[in-house]
């Protein structure tokens, strides 16, 4: 079908898009609105000894000024552990946490208002190393454990003939999209509040409102204003609580625009952690155990660090079979700034860290990198190591082959090192050439539920969508689009806004959306389907169970009964329905697995470095993901080349310094990310083996490219210059002066596994640590 | 530059054109052109990424005095040097009669779109390019968008999407069969052949 699944569909919203008509949250705008202004604290830690807001209220222009003794409701909000107070609370555990909202005539009026907010503070030593923060005193009444997870399998004191040990750091990511966060609050005739809002999940940031507000969800309104760009950074809460507290106080339209500083201060960062890891392998490369150890730097408040840590820790084993280990992990709280959700949320981590591993093994046994991957494969029917059955397909040996067949970049690359500034020397760089292969789980896990709600109608031939899913710049409404056209025949489609007058979507995350909300659309445009055809059937007196719809045509035994567009003149046909994936269970649970499913992907890099100066640009980037099937390849594809070069990013320069709790660079002066002169020549291919219960066999694409992407171009750098390199991003530094020590090898006395222990997996949790509630709709099961 | 807190917070009238339209402003000195045409006159096609310079969001191209106008970030452009200023940005940009430009359609078929918000950057900055160079190397669209930052796509598809437009633009100027244009390529010197 023209414009169906399967075809390079352009984006419903591109034509406004390409001419800056697009309205984004930034643009928002109402008839007598106020702007709020933020009180930041500028200390990582300090006590609050006293706020004097009259100043700050006496200026002309001056609404509101509200600190936590102004908040209605409950003053606690978070997406799974609820410790984050809307308005500090006596104490404040970040540089940058909110202390007081302004709401004021115009931006600069707010500003000064917020500067004329005079805050005591009584500063409190900053902890900041996440390893002092295991045994330091509590940085709050929480303490300083977001989650411990503990677990074994097999029998971990297992041994081949060679171990190869080394600890990896990875640096704190910031999702840096490009639209800062934004959002207008107006307040509403029932007594409630209304909010458009650049958000990735509408209903969780209901929620949390209404804990804010005291108001009942069905009086807190929201609509999804443009998403300029989310990954991940949109999933907390921001300025949305403060906008609607102050459209309450004022009684006004309130719009928050943060300026680009206060977005790297405002939204929650990817996890820097560390991470230690042990494999043992046979001679011929199979491995035999794997340890791991995990720390994540969750910073000053909960988010989802609760979760992440499960992420990291569980996917340690990589996409190959792994009988006998012991993993083990925490996600602690420190000063620094507060980590949560970003694309790949935890497997990035792991990704960097279980394919060095793979590298030296492979070097210390003089294997070839892609054999020793090939030999480990996980497949169909295998069993992870946190005991869930791959009982879908499993191509990790197809996406290797699929890599393997991409020819390499021939001749020399178009550009030195250095960028437009060709600093390289040409005597100097060396070419390398790295591989890796990951496994990242799809869909929200253990026991978080995962669903989506549509509705659809359709009226000649025209077809209107409605879901709560947050287009965020992915193409959910291309997909939607397309699903309506495929199923339903419609001639022209359109996909409402997101609101939460209808059920929650789920956030627009963990690769979900396709497969949650498209499930949701997918469903209710079969149940239209069904009510079109039975009023086909009785209008020209066939059987509806012999009649279906091919290209826009209801068609009996493929013979042409009347176009959709005039099957049912003047008539709306309307469904609902509901989408929930099979449920999944905590880690250790006997009930079933963690995960709803997982997808895998193998990437080649070959980057040139020059080893004096420390510079790479990378190549070429080949990839072959497991992608169950093609929806689009023109988005698909845009999702492919903008992971990589986000993970890339990650690899070679993303990094939010922080010193002392301070982030030191929150602007794209000094944070960067890849410009177009960073961004590798893609060659993207794909496995298509149709991921089961999931119509058209979808699966989600959007986090393994990113997750990929940094192994492999560290494994390129690491080939090039021949260190050890484990930690990223790897700066020129590290390469210039070889900074970071080589895994340790060592050769040992093979000890096969103790029978009696082959396939128990025991979880040791601390009791207080109880797995991640996001429970319902992110709506946390409270403190 | 730093300038005077007194005279930066005093309000001034100052005409500009803005997408053809002659306007009026009243503005601090000390604001950006960026926050002049968006929030005093409601222009909201240049998009607030960064506010320093480093995102090329904001792009419009800007003419004063005797120079060529062309491509800068509105946000580093103080007010009080827009004094008659013309700008053109993003709305300036489309094709006659309402359509779509060469640009902006390679833009949406290649897939160079995904959140959009620096979408209008990256089409004026493009645009410009291809005004100056016909047949820009892959090397030229880098110098050319470079101030450009995309968090989405990876540049993939904008790298295909200005590839494009200028294929386009020379079948349409030059409608030769597609084998003797390659030869005609290859023959010539320049970055042109290097590619």
């Amino acid at each position: 079908m023209t414009g169906g699944v399967g075809t390079s569909v352009r984006r419903p919203d591109g034509p406004a898009k390409v001419r800056g008509e697009f309205s984004y949250a930034g643009d928002l705008a109402a008839e007598g609105m106020l702007v709020g202004s933020t009180v930041r604290s500028p200390h990582p830690h300090a006590r609050i000894t006293g706020i004097d807001t009259a100043a700050a209220r006496a200026i002309s222009g001056v609404h509101a000024v509200l600190t936590s003794a102004d908040v209605p409701g409950d003053l606690y909000f978070g997406l799974t552990l609820r410790d984050e107070p809307a308005l500090a609370d006596g104490v404040v555990r970040y540089a940058g946490e909110p202390v007081a909202v302004v709401a004021a005539v115009d931006a600069a009026t707010a500003r000064r208002a917020a500067r004329a907010v005079a805050v005591e503070y009584e500063p409190l030593p900053p902890l900041t190393d996440p390893q002092q923060s295991l045994t330091a005193p509590p940085l709050h009444p929480d303490g300083n454990v977001y989650r411990h997870v503990s677990y074994s399998c097999g029998d971990p004191d297992a041994r081949g003939v060679v171990t190869v040990e080394n600890t990896y750091r990875i640096g704190m990511q910031d999702p840096a999209f490009l639209a800062p966060e934004a959002g207008l609050a107006w307040p509403t005739p029932d007594g409630g509040v209304a909010l458009d809002v650049a958000t990735q999940w509408l209903h969780s940031d209901q929620t949390q409102i209404g804990w804010a507000t005291g108001l009942p969800p069905e009086k807190v309104h929201l609509r999804l204003a443009g998403v300029g760009g989310a990954f991940g950074g949109r999933e907390d809460v921001t300025l949305q609580t403060h906008a609607c507290l102050l459209a309450l106080a004022t009684g006004r339209p309130v719009k928050f625009e943060y300026t680009r500083e206060e977005s790297f201060l405002a939204h929650r960062q990817r996890h820097p952690g560390t991470i230690w890891l042990r494999h043992s392998a046979d001679a011929d490369g199979r491995i035999v155990c794997v340890e791991g150890r995990v720390l994540l730097d969750g910073g000053a408040y909960a988010s989802t660090s609760p979760v992440v840590i499960t992420n990291t820790v569980t996917l340690l084993q990589g996409p190959y079979r792994v009988d006998n280990g012991r993993f083990e992990g925490w996600s602690v709280r420190t000063n620094n700034p507060s980590c949560g959700a970003m694309r790949g949320f935890g497997v990035p981590q792991a990704a960097f860290a279980h394919e060095a591993q793979l590298d030296a093994l492979a070097g210390a046994l003089g294997m070839d990198p892609l054999e020793i991957r090939l030999r480990n494969a996980l497949q169909r029917g295998d069993v992870a190591t946190f005991g869930q059955r791959f009982d879908a397909p499993t191509p990790v040996r197809e996406v290797i082959e699929g890599l393997r067949a991409i020819p390499l970049p021939a001749g020399p690359a178009r550009r030195a090192p250095g960028g437009v500034g060709r600093a390289a020397e040409p005597g100097s760089v060396r070419r390398g050439i790295g591989y890796a292969v990951t496994i990242k789980n799809l869909a929200f896990s253990e026991g978080h539920v995962d669903e989506s709600t549509a509705e659809v109608s359709l009226c000649d031939g025209h077809a209107t969508v409605h879901t709560a899913c947050a287009e965020v710049g992915q193409g959910f409404v291309t997909v939607a689009e397309q699903v309506a056209r495929t199923v339903l025949g419609a001639t022209t489609v359109e996909v409402t806004q997101p609101d939460t007058l209808i059920a929650s979507a789920g956030s627009t995350s963990a690769s979900r959306q396709t497969m949650a909300s498209g499930t949701a659309v997918h469903r209710a445009c079969a149940a239209v389907r069904v009510r079109l055809l039975a009023q086909v059937a009785r209008r020209h007196g066939l059987d509806a169970a012999g009649l279906t719809v091919v290209d826009g045509t209801v068609c009996a035994a493929g013979r042409p009964v009347t176009p959709v567009a005039a099957a049912a003149p003047g008539q709306t046909l309307r469904a609902t329905e509901h989408f929930q994936h099979p449920a999944t269970y905590p880690l250790g649970s006997a009930e079933g697995g963690m995960y709803v499913a997982f997808s895998f992907s193998a990437q080649r890099a070959v980057v040139d470095v020059d080893v004096e100066l420390g510079l790479v640009s990378v190549v070429q980037v080949a990839s072959c993901q497991d992608v169950g099937t093609v929806i689009n390849p023109t988005q698909l594809l845009g999702q492919i080349e903008g992971g990589i070069v986000q993970g890339m990013g990650l690899a070679l320069m993303e990094e939010v310094v922080v010193a002392d709790g301070l982030i030191t660079n929150p602007d794209f002066q000094d944070y960067l990310i890849p410009t177009i002169v960073d961004a590798p020549e893609v060659v993207s291919t794909y496995v298509t083996d149709p991921e089961p219960g999931m119509p058209h066999g979808w699966k989600g694409a959007g986090e393994p490219p990113l997750c990929t992407a940094v192994p492999a171009v560290a494994a390129a750098v690491r080939d090039a210059t021949g260190l050890p390199l484990p930690a990223v991003p790897i700066k020129p530094e590290h390469v210039a002066l070889g900074l970071g020590a080589a895994p340790t090898v060592t050769w040992t006395t093979p000890r096969p596994a103790a029978p009696s222990r082959a396939v128990n997996i025991v979880v040791d949790e601390e009791a207080r640590d109880a797995p991640g509630t996001m429970a319902e709709e992110g709506a946390p099961g409270g403190r | 530059m730093s300038v005077d807190p007194l005279v930066a917070d005093e309000f001034v009238t100052f005409p500009l054109t803005v997408d053809g339209v002659p306007r009026e402003v009243t503005a601090r000195w000390s604001e950006s052109l960026l926050t002049v045409l968006r929030d005093r006159l409601g222009v909201l096609g240049p998009k607030t990424g960064c506010g320093h310079g480093r995102c090329g969001a904001c792009a419009v191209r800007v003419g004063v005095g005797p120079d060529e106008p062309h491509v800068l970030c509105a946000c580093l452009v103080p007010a009080a040097t827009a004094v008659g200023a013309t700008v053109e940005t993003i709305a300036s940009l489309g094709g006659p009669d309402g359509e779509l430009s060469d640009v902006q359609e390679a833009f949406l078929a290649e897939g160079a779109v995904q959140c959009g918000i620096c979408t209008a950057g990256f089409v004026t900055a493009a645009t410009e390019l291809l005004e100056r160079h016909e047949c820009p190397s892959r090397t030229e669209i880098e110098e050319a968008l470079y101030g450009n930052l995309c968090r989405c796509t990876g540049y993939g598809r904008i790298v295909a999407a200005v590839e494009s437009a200028a294929r386009t633009r020379r079948e349409r100027k030059d409608p030769v069969p597609l084998t003797t244009r390659k030869l005609t390529a290859s023959l010539r010197t320049g970055p042109e052949a290097a590619e």
